[in-house]
């Protein structure tokens, strides 16, 4: 297996893809519209953008599926078309992958909050992340939960993935900077997640989106002391700014890329980008890690 | 007891999150009869304040936050038939709140509402995902002071300025205050829509209303 043998090669750095969602703001994706359904309504621009990330040298991108779980679904009324959104999805990827790169199939939160933010309940959480992992476990070389701010809501995920699938699995929480330090939404500690999740049959402990590099970095720092696991890192390019309508990250791609370079050399083993990020930012990193 | 200790103990006891004792000591203000006025400020708005405090500080997060939010309530609910010139005193703003069409974020928003109940202000939640034309209809209908709009969303902030561009249209800029929320807005979004305010979270919103209902 192509994804173990990177693990195990010392001098392996794997480059993962860059945000999603911004490059379709750039292709004029409507209001409020759902990503995933995309997959059935214009395949072309999906399989256009995972496309520009593994030409600037991912080697590997993952599936427009973050938002495709029945609970995310049906609050746009789509939970009936899951399984053509998740079998266009493979489709769009599919036919776009390189041979020696990687399809992950991304995971992203339900949406729905435990009491007392919101009603969700472990059981719901877990059958809802079954549903998604069914439909994407024939085709998908490894997996990618991430963006998750609830470590309750991950185990349920982690469960319900290893409950169907023996694939690698990448655990990726989202934390906020605090006077504290480093937490959930739902206030789990930086330490807290990852010695929990040391305890997962995972492969990867990571985060992604809502910090910029620069906290990224530091996040980086502190958590590579609490695990021997390899850490993957997504950091968002910076903080967004609209102007005339449309979204900005005006962080310089250089920036960006410099700190992913010190991250590499603190111990990143997995990089890549979060919301921000483009095919140009990743064919940067690319530069930076095939001169390492 | 001394006032004073029942004020704090009713301030501890939000802050403690214990609703089971603080509903006791609304309870025993009613019953004795004592100035609910006072109860209030001095005891539950109190508390809510320093829950308030112990979130930006990072002690706390969301669901503390929403608990203590949801006993301030529970309680408030208790007190105020008990408390109609209260009532009066406090109800200076009506606010209406959704989470604007096509963006079916609602924990932000849904939080901000709460708060700004638990704070004593009548807040009407239109919920999430709701069109331009009805959020304008209910504020007009509701008389409200206030407008709050969510958007969570790059691509549905744009509606947030569309709400703005509708009240210019039926000549209702100058009836509303309207303010905006959620994680992408930024004061330079704020001005270009020429809004009254953004809050970067559920406490900032309260002292946001405020600020803008005391002018």
């Amino acid at each position: 297996m192509l994804f173990q043998d990177w693990l195990k090669d010392d001098s392996k750095i794997v480059l993962f893809d860059g945000g999603f969602g911004t490059e379709l703001i750039k292709r004029g994706l409507e209001s409020g519209k759902i990503p995933d359904l995309l997959n059935i309504e214009q395949p072309y621009i999906i399989s256009e953008i995972h496309k520009s990330y593994y030409d600037a040298g991912s080697d590997m991108c993952q599936t427009n599926t973050f938002g495709s779980t029945p609970l995310n679904l049906s609050r746009y009324n789509l939970e009936n078309r899951i399984e053509l959104i998740i079998e266009d999805a493979l489709k769009n990827i599919k036919k776009v992958c390189p041979s020696g790169c990687l399809i992950v199939g991304d995971i992203g939160p339900t949406g729905e909050f435990r009491p007392p933010v919101g009603n969700a309940s472990s059981d719901q959480w877990y059958s809802s992340f079954s549903t998604q992992t069914k439909l994407l476990e024939k085709e998908v070389d490894l997996w990618h939960i991430e963006t998750i701010s609830d470590l309750a809501e991950m185990l349920a995920a982690i469960k319900a993935v290893r409950d169907i699938s023996k694939k690698p699995l990448i655990a990726s929480i989202t934390y906020k900077k605090t006077k504290r330090g480093f937490f959930t939404i739902m206030g789990d500690s930086l330490k807290k997640c990852i010695e929990t999740l040391n305890n997962e049959n995972i492969d990867v402990i990571g985060a992604n989106c809502t910090l910029g590099s620069k906290d990224m970095l530091e996040l980086l720092g502190i958590a590579k002391d609490f695990t021997d696991k390899p850490i993957s890192i997504k950091p968002n390019a910076g903080q967004p700014i609209i102007k005339d309508n449309k979204t900005y990250y005006e962080q310089p791609v250089e920036d960006f890329a410099n700190d992913i370079r010190k991250m590499i050399e603190i111990g990143a083993k997995i990089v890549g980008g979060c919301c921000g990020t483009s095919p140009k930012t990743i064919m940067t990193i690319r530069k930076i890690i095939d001169s390492i | 007891m001394l006032k004073e200790e029942f004020f704090k103990g009713i301030s501890r006891a939000i802050v403690d999150l214990d609703e089971v004792k603080a509903i006791e000591y609304a309870k025993k203000a009613i019953k004795e009869n004592m100035n609910l006025l006072d109860i209030v400020e001095k005891g539950f708005a109190d508390g809510i304040r320093k829950v308030g405090e112990l979130w930006e500080e990072g002690e706390f997060f969301l669901p503390e936050l929403m608990r203590g939010a949801q006993i301030m309530q529970s309680c408030l609910d208790l007190l105020m038939p008990h408390l109609q010139s209260y009532s009066e005193k406090i109800s200076q703003g009506t606010v209406v709140i959704a989470t604007i069409e096509g963006d079916i974020h609602s924990i932000g928003k849904t939080l901000v509402a709460t708060m700004l109940r638990a704070y004593g202000y009548e807040v009407f939640d239109l919920g999430a995902d709701v069109p331009i034309e009805k959020i304008v209809e209910e504020a007009i209908e509701k008389n409200a002071d206030i407008i709050g709009i969510s958007a969570l969303l790059t691509t549905t902030m744009t509606g947030q300025k569309k709400v703005i561009e509708l009240l210019n249209a039926k000549n209702l800029a100058n009836k509303f205050k309207v303010i905006f929320g959620g994680a992408p807005v930024t004061n330079t979004w704020v001005k270009e829509c020429n809004a009254d305010g953004f809050a970067e979270n559920a406490i900032g919103a309260v002292r946001l209303v405020k600020s803008l209902l005391d002018k």
